[in-house]
């Protein structure tokens, strides 16, 4: 059995005009052990997909199970109750409270669990001691590096022991080194057996990823497996989505979106976006008529 | 309970956090609880002033004054009209004898009041009340004199006079004034006595002997022209019980005029049940008024806490994406709201304990903050707490993870 399901699943924002069809039927099913990349262009729905997947966000349509359980259609509370015992958010932006410690930040989530203090500190400094940061115990967030910071988000993550981590662009504002420092930390949390889900916009951290997933316009595109240590083919197709500038460029000031090079390339899109939404209306007209 | 805890925890770290802040939030609860808390220990130390003289001449001591009170009658207009046209007119010598006729056995004493003020020299002290009395007056009040002695039957003719204790300090500027003079109109009188400080009250002057000066009345009735201006007459009914005493001096009394009781015959307690009532509902008012101060002080707390939460969106969106219930995040904005008002009704309750004491050695007035102010301040605080915190902890609670954890 999967650990995640996810069977057509869709999720609409706004209202009339300006409803926007975030996720389109998407279909994706996810076993426990698998580091899932996500990738794709902005506005493709990957912090949708992601949204959906933490439970921090409702599916319009479809269903959704996870370890076995529908969760589509949870009640808010049981919804943060199960994001509390199942799911590890790690964010670009580390997010950790900024009043409170490094050990406080990471015995968070335990205790909204119910657990007592002495016990929470101790799983909490068991957990830092795992990202190697257990002399940084009692520092404040503003007086870490941003890899530090990422790794505190990451013990958090995890001190809760949850069947699936969700880490969106981890490595999004940090440095080369940091970056490979946090990502080989997921990479070891991986091989500990934990399932890892991560939104990227750098093909070169499909290499940590057992399978890659692209999305345009709210649909999945390509799925494929990839081989760990390797950038996935797909991604380096996907370059186009991650426009890059020359230092010449730099210098100039071009912008980089003007400097895309991919302009003549064909989007990987199967069907327009229009024709999506007018498609997606009438199934939805028929299931109301029904 | 853990999360109690924690809660707690975090709302001193907010406060710690922003302190001018939670000061000026503090602020209004603090203003508010002072006055309601100085208000009402003024009002408690009053009351019990008032018990202390209820009770300073014994329960049994009658009362017989011109004019019609209202006895038992909690109507606060009444009570006002009680208190503030107290004893207009005066008893006759008819009615003096209609007493000592009714009231046989029991001892009766007269109080007439002499207009003219005492000085000495140049000096007047218009403070001062001139009584006119007999030798049974410390007798009838079972006060004791302090320095010399009260005038005797025989010496009813004299011209001596026994004075209150702020009389001896405030006029002659010392203690013990035995044996100089003082000048009441045209007459020259020796003082004699000085009377044990009485029980008083500033609202209530008019019960204060301590400034009264008590000479004899026939003195007295010279001085006032021949005229008796009888203002009250003492009864202390010895064995008979008090009840029947006052019920056949009602009678009695009522022949005189014409069947109406325009006239008042009752226990210092009973006479001072009207200002007890008045103080009361006094208090009552000037409190609600105060009141609407700590409710200003509640809103600003909802306030700040409405800021407080749009500003710290992000760390509501962590912390429901970490996996906080709506209901956990409610109580911990609820705990934070209870908390800041908690503390400023703390503050607020030590800033009037220094106000008491400000009062008390600035003023004759005895505030008193009795348990049940504080224990009543701290259900209200409490509660405003709880009122105020509502709103802006339901608001955090609602908020959506994902748009909140991006900062809006």
């Amino acid at each position: 059995m999967p650990l995640i399901e996810l069977d057509d699943v869709s999720k609409v924002y706004g209202l009339g005009d300006a409803t926007v069809l975030a996720l389109d039927e998407v279909n994706l099913s996810i076993n426990a052990g698998e580091f899932v990349a996500v990738m794709g262009p902005s506005g493709s729905g990957k912090s949708t997909l992601m949204n959906v997947i933490g439970l921090l966000d409702r599916p319009s349509h479809g269903t959704y199970s996870l370890e076995g359980r529908a969760v589509a259609r949870l009640r808010p509370n049981q919804q943060a109750k199960a994001r509390r015992d199942k799911v590890g958010f790690i964010f670009q932006s580390f997010n950790l409270l900024p009043a409170m410690t490094a050990l406080d930040n990471v015995a968070l989530p335990l205790a909204y669990k119910g657990v007592f203090q002495t016990k929470r500190l101790k799983t909490a400094s068991a957990m830092l001691k795992r990202v190697g940061l257990q002399e940084r115990e009692y520092f404040m967030p503003r007086q870490l590096s941003g890899g530090q910071a990422q790794r505190v988000a990451i013990a958090r993550a995890l001190v809760n022991n949850p069947s699936l981590i969700i880490a969106d662009e981890p490595t999004g504002n940090l440095d080369s080194a940091a970056s490979r420092l946090v990502m080989e930390l997921l990479q070891d949390i991986h091989r500990a057996g934990n399932t890892i889900l991560m939104v990227t916009h750098n093909p070169e951290l499909t290499r940590f990823a057992s399978r890659v997933v692209f999305m345009h316009d709210g649909s999945i595109v390509s799925d494929e497996q990839s081989a760990i240590g390797e950038v996935a083919a797909g991604a380096r197709r996907s370059m186009y989505f991650m426009p890059r500038t020359t230092e010449d460029d730099d210098l100039a000031g071009v912008s980089a979106l003007m400097t895309s090079e991919a302009n003549d390339r064909k989007p990987v899109a199967v069907q327009s976006r229009q024709a999506k939404l007018k498609n997606y209306k009438k199934i939805k007209r028929a299931k109301a008529k029904r | 309970m853990i999360m109690l805890k924690n809660n707690i925890r975090l709302a001193f770290a907010s406060v710690r956090g922003a302190k001018w802040r939670s000061f000026l939030t503090m602020l209004g609860v603090i203003i508010g609880i002072v006055s309601v808390v100085t208000i009402f220990s003024l009002g408690e130390g009053i009351r019990r002033q008032v018990a202390d003289i209820k009770n300073q001449f014994g329960g049994d001591l009658i009362v017989v004054q011109p004019g019609r009170k209202v006895v038992n009658d909690n109507e606060v207009y009444k009570s006002i009209t009680a208190i503030t046209s107290p004893l207009q007119g005066s008893l006759t010598q008819k009615d003096l004898d209609s007493i000592n006729q009714a009231a046989a056995g029991a001892t009766v004493v007269p109080l007439t009041r002499v207009g003219a003020t005492p000085r000495i020299n140049d000096s007047n002290y218009s403070a001062g009340q001139v009584y006119g009395t007999d030798e049974k007056l410390p007798l009838v009040l079972n006060h004791k004199i302090l320095f010399g002695s009260f005038f005797k039957a025989t010496d009813l003719n004299k011209n001596s006079a026994v004075i209150g204790m702020t009389v001896a300090e405030e006029l002659f500027g010392e203690t013990v004034p035995v044996g100089r003079s003082l000048q009441i109109g045209d007459q020259s009188f020796i003082v004699r006595g000085v009377f044990e400080d009485f029980v008083s009250s500033p609202l209530l002057p008019e019960q204060d002997y301590n400034t009264a000066i008590f000479i004899p009345l026939v003195a007295a009735q010279k001085l006032n022209g021949d005229q008796s201006n009888i203002r009250l007459v003492y009864v202390k009914p010895g064995d008979h019980p008090t009840a029947t005493v006052i019920s056949s001096l009602q009678d009695k009394l009522r022949q005189n005029y014409a069947g109406q009781d325009d006239f008042s015959v009752m226990t210092q307690a009973q006479n001072l049940a009207q200002t007890d009532a008045f103080i009361a509902a006094l208090t009552g008012i000037i409190s609600a008024i105060a009141a609407i101060s700590l409710l200003v002080g509640g809103i600003g707390i909802m306030n700040t806490l409405l800021v407080t939460v749009s500003e710290r969106t992000r760390e509501i969106g962590i912390r429901k994406a970490i996996g906080a219930t709506n209901r956990q995040i409610v109580s911990q904005f609820l705990t934070e709201s209870i908390i800041i008002s908690l503390l400023g009704g703390i503050i607020g309750i030590a800033i009037s304990g220094i106000v008491n004491y400000v009062i008390r050695i600035t003023t004759d007035l005895t505030p008193v903050i009795s348990l049940e102010v504080i224990g009543l301040t701290s259900a209200v605080i409490i509660l405003i707490g709880v009122i105020f915190g509502v709103t802006p902890a339901v608001r955090a609670a609602r908020k959506d993870p994902i748009v909140a954890l991006r900062g809006y």
